[in-house]
């Protein structure tokens, strides 16, 4: 077993009915809980939602915790879940706009503005050159990226939190770290390298995020 | 595609990518928000407190259920005890009048204990009486000149007593 953290006890003590433990996890994992949702979902409604459910659905299941784990793998792992609830329930959204669309039927009222790419764009817009550069990640490895970076978990850490093999999340966080540099690497040095690579690929696309994961 | 450099000097913790993140602006829940997740909490919390107060005497206190099975046990022994062995409840003597009985005891007038006398006997079932004791009020009745009551309180016994002969209800008719 691993050692326990600070927060793993203080779920424990919430656990077992000191009110005042909530208090403290709560203040202590609010800012990370709430920038990882917001960042993934890119949408401050949405996340504001997700947010509620994540702690509504930690508070439901308290009886049933054993720290068995960092605190932030179980916390993040009940995210984890209610963001790609809200992900499949965007999906099929976005399929019946499809059938709709197939079927001549107007899709403006189906699709969610934060699912829609010029929703996207606009929030990435109103970032920094990096946030933007994340937004514009895929999903799994924008995770991985927010995963290690607003709560430090490992690599095996972020295996278990978003359940796919280690060498899965070292995969998704290698490609993330590799395109965020390459999308903040200053101006004048992607000019500077833009004859070289069309030279090799024949076309420019180093502003193309969407790799394989 | 194997990148170690990229991801091992990442994962040290100090790469210039993490120090720019943390440069970044850092959004934290609004207020609002905020209100709503620890008003749930509380409320949650209120909802758990108020069961383990309704449902948790029985860890509170693990005595409470044996002593109220066996005071049952002892309240049900007792009682079939008492209707065994215990007093009989007392009958009323049926040798003398109850209309006589009821006029000693309470020490009134004649006619004043044959105004009660409905209510002293309305309840009382047709062959709980002895046949002399009835026919002792009955005549009593007649001798106070409370024909009608008499009269009734004979259709009575009649129905009570079919089997009694004309001849013996002559005294009091």
């Amino acid at each position: 077993m691993e050692p326990l953290d600070e927060d793993a006890g203080l779920m424990l003590r919430y656990r077992d009915g000191d009110a005042d433990a909530f208090s403290a996890l709560y203040a202590r994992n609010k800012g990370p809980l709430y920038r990882y949702l917001l960042r993934q979902v890119r949408n401050a409604g949405a996340a504001a939602d997700l947010f509620q459910e994540v702690w509504s659905r930690l508070i439901a299941t308290r009886a049933r915790y054993e720290a068995r784990a960092k605190f932030a793998t179980y916390l993040f792992h009940i995210a984890h879940n209610c963001t790609m609830d809200f992900f499949r329930h965007d999906l099929r959204v976005q399929h019946r706009s499809r059938a709709h669309a197939a079927d001549g039927e107007s899709t403006e009222q189906e699709v969610p503005e934060h699912q829609r790419p010029d929703g996207i764009a606009e929030f990435a817009e109103q970032q920094s050159a990096l946030l933007a550069a994340v937004a514009r990640l895929p999903q799994e490895q924008r995770e991985a990226f927010l995963l290690h970076e607003e709560t430090g978990l490992t690599i095996e850490e972020i295996a278990r939190v978003t359940a796919v093999g280690v060498e899965t999340a070292k995969s998704r966080l290698r490609y993330a770290i590799r395109k965020l540099k390459n999308a903040l690497v200053p101006a004048e040095n992607l000019v500077e390298r833009a004859p070289r690579k069309r030279a090799l690929n024949g076309a420019v696309n180093g502003a193309e995020l969407n790799a394989p994961t | 595609m194997h990148l170690p450099d990229d991801l091992d000097d990442y994962l040290r913790g100090d790469s210039a990518l993490s120090r720019q993140y943390r440069r970044e602006s850092a959004p934290m829940p609004p207020h609002a928000l905020e209100r709503r997740v620890l008003q749930d909490e509380r409320g949650e919390s209120e909802v758990a407190r108020g069961a383990a107060r309704s449902g948790g005497h029985g860890e509170k206190l693990p005595y409470l259920a044996p002593l109220a099975f066996a005071a049952s046990v002892l309240l049900s022994l007792a009682l079939v005890l008492a209707s065994l062995f215990g007093p009989q409840p007392a009958r009323h003597s049926d040798d003398a009048p109850r209309l006589v009985r009821t006029a000693a005891h309470v020490g009134l007038a004649q006619n004043a204990t044959l105004n009660h006398r409905q209510h002293l006997y309305s309840s009382d079932p047709p062959h709980a009486r002895a046949r002399a004791a009835w026919l002792a009020d009955i005549g009593a009745l007649r001798h106070a000149g409370r024909n009608s009551e008499a009269d009734a309180e004979l259709r009575r016994f009649r129905s009570a007593y079919p089997e009694y002969a004309e001849a013996e209800l002559k005294a009091v008719r």
